[in-house]
C-alpha cells in the first residue's frame, strides 16, 4: 500500500469518530465499528491495532457495564433484580450507547496512530507552522520510552546485585520502589541536562523558521478526498443538529 | 546558557502573540467548562445532547493546543529536554496504575515535577502535551488534556508559593489541587464516557449509584475520593524526588532560585 499523507489518515479517523459521536445511537455505532474493524483487518493493521484497542476498551466496557448494567436507578424496565442490583433495559442501552461510540473513537484513532509515520507527521506539522519544539517532544518521547524501560531494568538488576531484597509488607515494597525510582529519575534528569547543552550548541533554541528535508508525498486525489470528507462532515453535522435540536 | 550572538534576538511582538495564545487557550478551556456545567441536563438518561459533547470536546482540545503552541517556544532548552522524560514517566506509570485494581491514576508525576522545576506555564503545557502524546496509545485520555493542563498549572502555582518548601505542605497542596482537578474532570468523564475508564473507579461510582445518586453526582463524588488522594501521593513523591536531586541540577532552573521553591535554595 502506498504511504498515505498524514492528514489524509487523520481525516479518515476524525470523520467516522465525529459522525458516530453526533448520531449517538448504539446500533449505528455498532455498524460503524464493524466496518472499521473490517477495514483495519483488511489493511493488515489488525494485529497491532485490535489488541491495543482491546487493552484500552476492556476496562472501560466492564466499568460501564458494572455501573449502568446493575445500578441504573433511573431505569423503568427491570429485567432482573436482586437486592440493590437492578438490570434494566435503559441501563443496558445507555451502556451500549456510551461504550460503542467510544469504541469507534478508540479504534479510529489507534488506526491513525499506528499507520502514521511520526517523521511524516512532524514534517507536515512544521509546514503548518506548529512550533518545532512540539516535534522534538513528540518524537523524543516515542524514542525515549524503550530506552527508559531498558535503563529501569538495568537499575533494578544493579540494586539486586548489591543485595536489594523486596521485603515483605508495604514498607519493604515502598523502600524497594524508592531504591529503583530515585536513581532512575536522577539519571534521566542528568542526561536531559547534557542533552540540552548539545542541542543548544546546534541552534535548537534559536528563533525563526525551520526547513524540513523530508518530503511527504501527497496527491491531488488525497487533497480532494480530505476536503470532500470534511465538507460532507460539516454538512452532515449542520443537517443532523438542525433536524434533531 | 548564553543567548546566540549570531542569530537575531526574538522580537517583542512575538512574545506578545505567545502570551495572547496562552490567554486564549485558558479562556477556551474555562469557557467550555462553564458551558458544560451550565448546560448539564437534569436527567442523565437522555444524556447531554451529543452536539454539546462535541462542542465540549472541541473546546477543550482547542484550549489545550493553544496553550501548547503559546508556551512551548518560550521554554528554555534546559526545560524542554525534560518534557519527554516527564511524558514517559506520566504515560508509563499512568498506564500501569490504570490497569491495576487501585482507584488512583498516578499519571501526573512528570507534570508536577516539571511544574515545580519550571513554573505554572511549563506545567500546563506538559500536562496538555502528555495527554496528547498518550492519546496516540490510548485515545480515551484525549478529552482530559485540559484537566491535565490545569493540574500542571496549579502545581506550578503551589510551587511558586512554597508548597515544596516544607515537607508537610506538599501533600496538602496536592490534596487541594486534587479537589479542583476532580471537580473539573468529573463532567468530562460523565458526559463523554458516561462513566470511568477503570474498573476500580467504576466500582466506586457504582456504589454511589446504588445509593441513589445521579450519574454526575456519583462520578463527582468518586473523583473527590480518588483525585485528592492521588494528587497528595503524587505531590509527595515529587517532593521526595526534588530533594533527592543534586543542588547543581535544581539550581539550573531559574524558577527554583527566583521563587525559592525548595528550602535553602535562595537565589543569588
Amino acid at each position: 500500500m502506498a504511504r498515505l499523507h498524514p492528514l489524509t489518515l487523520l481525516t479518515a479517523a476524525v470523520v467516522p469518530a465525529v459522525a458516530t459521536l453526533a448520531i449517538d445511537r448504539w446500533p449505528v455505532s455498532a455498524v460503524v465499528l464493524a466496518v472499521l474493524v473490517g477495514l483495519v483487518a483488511a489493511s493488515g493493521l489488525g494485529r497491532t491495532v485490535l489488541p491495543a484497542a482491546a487493552v484500552v476498551l476492556a476496562p472501560l466496557m466492564l466499568s460501564l457495564l458494572l455501573t449502568h448494567g446493575f445500578f441504573f436507578v433511573e431505569g423503568q424496565t427491570v429485567l432482573w433484580s436482586a437486592g440493590p442490583l437492578h438490570v434494566t433495559t435503559e441501563g443496558l442501552s445507555f451502556a451500549a450507547d456510551m461504550g460503542l461510540r467510544t469504541a469507534v473513537f478508540v479504534v479510529a484513532f489507534l488506526a491513525f496512530s499506528f499507520s502514521v509515520q511520526p517523521a511524516d507527521l512532524l514534517s507536515v506539522l512544521t509546514g503548518l507552522r506548529v512550533p518545532p519544539q512540539f516535534g522534538f517532544v513528540l518524537c523524543s518521547t516515542l524514542t525515549l520510552a524503550p530506552a527508559i524501560t531498558a535503563r529501569a531494568r538495568r537499575i533494578s538488576q544493579a540494586q539486586q546485585a548489591r543485595g536489594l531484597v523486596v521485603g515483605l509488607g508495604l514498607p519493604g515494597r515502598v523502600r524497594a520502589v524508592q531504591q529503583q525510582a530515585v536513581p532512575l529519575v536522577l539519571a534521566l534528569l542528568h542526561e536531559a541536562g547534557s542533552r540540552a547543552e548539545f542541542l543548544e550548541a546546534r541552534g535548537f533554541g534559536a528563533p525563526g523558521p525551520r526547513s524540513s528535508y523530508r518530503l511527504v508525498p501527497d496527491s491531488p486525489g488525497q487533497r480532494v478526498f480530505r476536503w470532500t470528507a470534511l465538507l460532507l462532515l460539516v454538512l452532515f453535522l449542520v443537517l443532523w443538529f438542525g433536524a434533531v435540536g | 546558557m548564553s543567548s546566540s550572538l549570531t542569530l537575531p534576538a526574538p522580537g517583542k511582538a512575538a512574545g506578545r502573540n505567545r502570551r495572547l495564545l496562552e490567554i486564549l487557550g485558558g479562556v477556551a478551556i474555562a469557557g467550555t467548562y462553564l458551558y458544560l456545567v451550565l448546560n448539564q441536563p437534569a436527567d442523565i438518561v437522555n444524556g447531554l445532547s451529543s452536539g454539546a459533547t462535541l462542542l465540549a470536546l472541541a473546546g477543550f482540545l482547542l484550549g489545550a493546543v493553544l496553550l501548547i503552541v503559546g508556551v512551548l517556544p518560550t521554554l528554555p532548552t534546559s526545560t524542554l529536554v525534560l518534557l519527554p522524560v516527564a511524558l514517559v514517566l506520566n504515560i508509563v506509570l499512568g498506564q500501569f496504575v490504570g490497569s491495576t485494581l487501585v482507584p488512583f491514576y498516578l499519571d501526573a508525576i512528570g507534570t508536577v515535577l516539571i511544574a515545580a522545576l519550571a513554573g505554572p506555564a511549563a506545567g500546563a503545557a506538559t500536562g496538555a502535551l502528555s495527554s496528547i502524546v498518550w492519546s496516540l496509545f490510548n485515545p480515551t485520555v484525549l478529552p482530559f488534556a485540559a484537566g491535565a493542563a490545569l493540574i500542571g498549572f496549579l502545581a506550578g502555582v503551589a510551587a511558586r508559593y512554597g508548597a515544596f518548601r516544607r515537607f508537610y505542605f506538599a501533600p496538602v497542596a496536592g490534596f487541594l489541587t486534587g479537589i479542583v482537578a476532580g471537580v473539573f474532570s468529573a463532567p468530562i468523564a460523565a458526559f463523554v464516557y458516561g462513566g470511568t475508564s477503570g474498573l476500580a473507579t467504576g466500582a466506586v461510582v457504582s456504589a454511589f449509584r446504588a445509593m441513589g445518586d445521579s450519574l454526575l453526582g456519583a462520578i463527582t463524588k468518586q473523583a473527590l475520593i480518588s483525585d485528592p488522594m492521588d494528587k497528595a501521593i503524587v505531590f509527595t513523591i515529587v517532593a521526595v524526588l526534588l530533594y533527592a536531586l543534586p543542588r547543581r541540577t535544581t539550581l539550573r532552573f531559574p524558577f527554583i532560585s527566583r521563587f525559592r521553591v525548595l528550602a535553602g535554595t535562595r537565589g543569588a
